[in-house]
């Protein structure tokens, strides 16, 4: 899980786990809130998910929920976290409206 | 019934997945995965579809970890080996491991190099890495112990030099071992164009 230092552009992929962990997740329900916001449209395997848990873990955008005895690990986004995606949904709002202003739609 | 059957994959990863997914659509379910020995159990044919994963890369913990992970996602998960060897005190060096898996014994990861992960089939492929940054670096991670077979063979040709026939034999298993290394930097190189593009 690269995400561009330079624009600050965030991945698909990483920016849906950030929106997904507004409220606290475990695994399997990031999986899934993935899959219904997208349609379907992306597929993330578990694999994946568990290098970009653990990459968003270290960074500090995301932090483990609740105590954790005997019940699957939950996660939740960190305030750093909120300000990263607070970032990428400026970015991508200015980007459609260029988009739309070129596009003339 | 419990279906019992001796079979040897060494790193063959693919060969095993396809195996185990023929199985499965035979109608047999892995309850167990021994030395050489798979267990099934019969099962409605087609009803599970099976991966199999390199590990052999992480410490046990992580392992561990990573197979819990893959539990809680409601897989049904084996550890399985990749090499065969029966002593009971064993040391291994795994120069190309991370941290905490360079040197595995039995008591951690030794024989425990691959994971068999089992889902219920839902129609779809059964893909644990589906991201473009993560898949070349799972193929570059499998690659890696093939470089240090690589260099060892090399190293023991240049040794043996004045034995011709050794440093032929030594040089030929360097090519051979070079095989899968150049197979993952093709695949590497793919996802690398697409990324130009794309995520």
């Amino acid at each position: 899980m690269k995400d561009n230092v330079k624009s600050g552009a965030l991945t698909e992929v990483t920016f849906f786990i950030l929106l997904s962990l507004f409220e606290p997740k475990h695994g399997y329900a990031i999986m899934q809130f993935i899959g219904e916001k997208t349609d379907g449209r992306l597929v993330l395997g578990a694999g994946s998910l568990y290098g970009a848990i653990n990459t968003l873990t270290e960074k500090g955008w995301i932090e483990p929920y609740g105590d954790l005895d005997g019940r699957k690990k939950e996660y939740v986004i960190t305030e750093e976290g909120r300000q990263i995606a607070e970032k990428e949904l400026l970015r991508l709002k200015k980007l459609t409206e260029t988009a739309s202003m070129i596009m003339g739609k | 019934m419990s279906i019992k059957k001796r079979r040897f994959f060494a790193g063959f990863m693919g060969s095993q997945t396809k195996w185990l997914n023929s199985m499965a659509n035979k109608g047999c379910r892995l309850v167990k995965a021994g030395k050489l020995e798979y267990v099934f159990d019969e099962c409605d044919p087609g009803k599970y579809v099976y991966t199999v994963e390199y590990v052999g890369d992480k410490s046990l913990e992580e392992s561990e970890n990573y197979k819990a992970f893959l539990e809680d996602m409601g897989y049904q998960v084996f550890f399985k080996n990749m090499n065969l060897d029966y002593s009971i005190l064993k040391l291994t060096f795994r120069p190309w491991a991370d941290q905490g898996g360079k040197v595995s014994t039995t008591k951690t990861t030794f024989n425990r190099e691959l994971l068999i992960v089992e889902k219920e089939n839902d129609g779809k492929p059964f893909e644990l890495h589906t991201e473009k940054e993560d898949r070349a670096e799972y193929y570059k991670k499998i690659a890696r112990p093939w470089y240090y077979a690589v260099f060892l063979a090399l190293l023991v040709a240049i040794i043996c030099w004045p034995n011709v026939l050794m440093t032929a034999i030594c040089a030929g298993l360097a090519v051979l071992f070079a095989i899968p290394v150049v197979f993952a930097a093709i695949k590497v190189g793919k996802i690398k164009k697409e990324r130009e593009l794309e995520e």
